[in-house]
């Protein structure tokens, strides 16, 4: 066992740069690192790696069959290097910034929640087999710590940027490269959410260190019982061992049962403190010998998985029932086509690169990298536009700003491929929706003066211009160019009772056609002197 | 209330800055820098790159020094509305700002800040239309508009329609103001030229949408009076606009107008561009309200065709 010191050092550097990454990355709120980052950090998160491989068949998802693997050869090595959620958690408990009233207990072997963490893990993939993706989408780890760092780092961020932003514009400096005001929405779903998960896991934290890790997370259960067959196990060499206690002390999992000397793998999650604290060098990494698990235990944990089963079963027909309205949208879905959808009825606009409102809610796990990444704000996190099954995937919400026609940084930091990062001239093409006008309340008809904001900023030509009985040319729509960015919407300057000209949803995308014209001509209309004046 | 003003507060830091300091530093009806502003001039160059058009105008005019004293500060403010390339027309051509730039720093100006309120998301805009780097370039800064902090709320005395505006703390505090609008084709305003491009620098434009576009923008022409306007016809965006949609939009025009009179800068785009005046509605309603002059012969422009 001797020489594998040198393994905590290496996992807390790995773990903080992994962690920075995050952080990093979440404070890119005008969007300026290369996607490359984005995803180097993500593909090494489990959950949406593993969907990457089934949406976007891209390279990049070769680190989940790597993460998997990693798992098989030294157990939850993925928990305490690479996981976000993990790492704050560590961080949490390093610092104990939140000194509560009450003494944080000395560290002891526990037993562990079996009869927790095995339902919850069995009712995460029933529910994702039967319902779709929601139940990983509120269980995921990356998923909250993304909402985590959206919902209450950015915005912390944000005001201290802004403070510092309006410091250095009294000191009259005012360049690109210096801080700029920046405005983020905070939406009350995300922030809810988001807080009471890290509520949760900070009790959690004070509590018992890793106890989230090792009774919520599905991830980390699931990776748990990879780990009963990894080939390395990190054990104590009973030769060696004088039962000093001190590995007990300083497991963050309290899988360590000093007195029988054992180390409970499912829950260790590779911190390799006690390798660390080990003054006999009797605990390290070992070569698993294969043996059959205790029968009663498997037993147990078989009985709790179907138990969990029932249960869930039991609750699948309210769940889905409550989600029959988006559901029954879809069945009529060609038929709203001809008709004038009215503003409030609309159903969400789902991003450029998300196939369609199905597709996105099939792939989505709600980790709001997408709304901290996009420049214009556009894209917000739903609240039941969706239905309930869609709660914080990402909408455009065409009141904050409208989508960028050059942009698509929302597909290319996607970690799960629920948004596919196009080429630029494929997201040019693809219409989310189409812009529909209603020229009752339109200032050209209502006020008789001029007005074109919805002409000018599209970026199609979708809209045009044409003669009107009211004086000012009024705006047509053609269909057929229009990609639903929302640009005409957003620029609408008539508020009640709503834009004047608003996207329809394209529940599933559709393509536009390009406006193609003739090179202009121009010549000078000169007089005898060759000048126009 | 509605429910999404339930569900969504907006976070914004913004504090007001610097509203305590530098009130009322420029009149607006007095700001003509050092020019004349008596003897209003208009000089139309043709024929050239962006670059020796500006040399070879801002010669007739007794170069950069005649506008700019040593020491001051100056804010350019071109067209950076959208988020397209230079040969695009979308915004003002870069070289030109670029060399503008250069001229103010070389007249003496302690400072030149360049800023628009774009229409699409500004950092884009100020980088994709090449602006942001000739600025830099040069040595001048670029500075956000998109910071309502950064605005004042100023009234307009002779507004017909537009009473007030919250207007850009650069164009208020600066010493000397140069407007460089590209000529455009405007579905709304029918063409986006001088006056039409101060709408870029105050921060609610859509009230000037949802009032009266036309009498908006002469309303504000009368209040807010560049020291200088340099209208780019270098490339010229003949239909589509403003935003237009590739470059079959764009015309190579070589043509540059400089003036003190926005009125009449705007009536000379017109003609180069072959469109009647009246059609543009803001030009006349300016006039009416003593902005400046249709009147061409009147104000005994000045041509310089480049070879």
């Amino acid at each position: 066992m001797k020489n594998q010191k040198w393994l905590r050092p290496l996992r807390i550097l790995i773990g903080l740069v992994f962690f920075s990454g995050f952080m990093i990355i979440f404070s890119d709120v005008r969007a300026t690192l290369p996607p490359g980052m984005y995803n180097f950090f993500t593909s090494f998160q489990f959950l949406p790696s593993g969907l990457k491989l089934f949406t976007a068949h891209t390279l990049i998802s070769i680190v989940f069959i790597g993460l998997v693997l990693i798992t098989l050869f030294g157990g939850r090595i993925y928990c305490s290097v690479f996981c976000p959620l993990g790492i704050m958690q560590d961080i949490l408990a390093h610092f104990n910034f939140f000194r509560l009233p009450f003494k944080k207990q000395r560290r002891k072997f526990k037993k562990a929640l079996n009869y927790i963490r095995y339902p919850i893990l069995g009712a995460f993939i029933l529910t994702w087999i039967s319902l779709g993706i929601v139940a990983v989408s509120w269980l995921d780890p990356y998923a909250n710590f993304g909402r985590i760092a959206s919902s209450i780092y950015q915005p912390l961020f944000v005001f201290l940027n802004n403070g510092l932003s309006d410091f250095l514009s009294e000191a009259n400096s005012g360049s690109l490269e210096g801080i700029h005001t920046v405005s983020i929405w905070l939406h009350p779903v995300t922030l809810l959410a988001a807080s009471g998960m890290f509520l949760l896991i900070l009790v959690l934290v004070i509590y018992q260190d890793r106890l989230y890790c090792n009774t919520v997370c599905p991830v980390g259960t699931f990776l748990g019982l990879l780990s009963k067959v990894s080939l390395f196990k990190i054990r104590i060499q009973n030769t060696a061992c004088t039962q000093c206690g001190k590995c007990q002390l300083a497991c963050k999992a309290n899988c360590i049962n000093i007195k029988e000397m054992t180390i409970d793998e499912t829950r260790c999650v590779s911190c390799y403190n006690c390798i660390s604290s080990c003054q006999d060098d009797a605990v390290g990494y070992r070569l698993a010998r294969v043996k059959p698990a205790p029968v009663e235990a498997t037993r147990a944990s078989k009985r709790a998985f179907i138990k969990s089963g029932l249960l869930y079963l039991a609750a699948v027909p309210l769940i889905a029932k409550a989600d029959d309205s988006y559901r029954s949208d879809e069945a009529d879905e060609h038929a709203s086509e001809e008709k004038q959808l009215k503003y409030k009825d609309r159903g969400p606009i789902s991003p450029p690169g998300s196939r369609g409102i199905k597709e996105l809610k099939e792939h989505c796990i709600g980790c709001q990298l997408c709304v901290s990444a996009c420049p214009t704000k556009v894209l917000q996190p739903a609240f039941l536009e969706y239905g309930f099954t869609g709660m914080m995937f990402p909408r455009m919400d065409n009141e904050v700003g409208f989508c960028n026609f050059e942009c698509k940084q929302c597909g290319d930091v996607c970690p799960t491929g629920a948004i596919l990062s196009l080429t630029k001239e494929a997201k040019k093409k693809v219409q989310i929706g189409i812009a529909q006008f209603m020229e009752r309340y339109c200032i050209v008809k209502t006020n008789g003066t001029a007005c074109g904001a919805c002409d000018e900023h599209c970026p199609t030509n979708a809209i045009e211009m044409v003669p009107s009985v009211y004086g000012p040319n009024i705006p047509k729509v053609d269909p057929e160019i229009c990609t639903g960015c929302g640009a005409c919407e957003y620029a609408c300057p008539v508020e009640v009772p709503h834009p004047a000209i608003f996207v329809a949803p394209s529940k599933v995308h559709g393509t536009s056609k390009k406006f193609v014209q003739e090179q202009v001509k121009w010549d000078e209309n000169v007089e005898e002197d060759g000048w126009a004046f | 209330m509605k429910r999404r003003d339930f569900i969504r507060t907006s976070v914004t830091a913004s504090v007001v800055t610097g509203t305590l300091f530098s009130m009322g530093k420029w009149t607006p009806l007095m700001a003509s820098g050092n020019g004349d502003a008596s003897k209003p001039f208009l000089v139309a160059v043709k024929n050239g790159d962006a670059i020796s058009m500006l040399k070879a105008g801002m010669d007739k005019l007794g170069g950069m020094k005649a506008f700019i004293k040593a020491g001051q500060t100056v804010v350019i403010k071109p067209n950076i509305g959208w988020d397209a390339g230079p040969e695009r027309a979308a915004n003002t051509n870069p070289e030109l700002v670029g060399q503008l730039v250069k001229m103010c720093l070389e007249a003496g100006a302690s400072k030149v800040s360049v800023f628009d309120n774009t229409c699409d998301e500004w950092t884009r805009c100020y980088k994709n239309s090449g602006i942001e780097q000739a600025v830099k370039d040069q040595g001048g800064v670029v500075v956000s508009g998109k910071d309502e902090g950064m605005y004042r709320e100023v009234s307009i005395p002779k507004g017909i329609k537009l009473k007030k505006a919250k207007v850009h703390e650069l164009i208020l505090d600066s010493d000397v103001f140069i407007n460089v609008p590209v000529i455009k084709n405007h579905g709304g305003a029918t063409m986006s030229l001088s006056m039409k491009n101060l709408m870029g620098v105050v921060w609610d434009r859509g009230f000037w949408h949802r009032t009266d576009l036309h009498q908006c923008i002469a309303d504000f022409a009368s209040y807010c009076k560049p020291d200088l306007t340099i209208i780019d016809g270098y490339r010229a965006m003949m239909r589509n606009g403003p935003r237009g949609v590739s470059v079959a939009d764009v015309a190579m025009m070589k043509y540059q107008l400089i003036s003190s009179d926005m009125v009449a800068a705007d009536t000379a785009a017109t003609k180069v561009f072959g469109i009647e005046t009246e059609q543009v509605k803001h030009i006349a309603l300016a006039e009416k309200l003593g902005v400046g002059t249709t009147n061409l012969d009147a104000i005994k422009p000045i041509r310089v065709a480049l070879p």
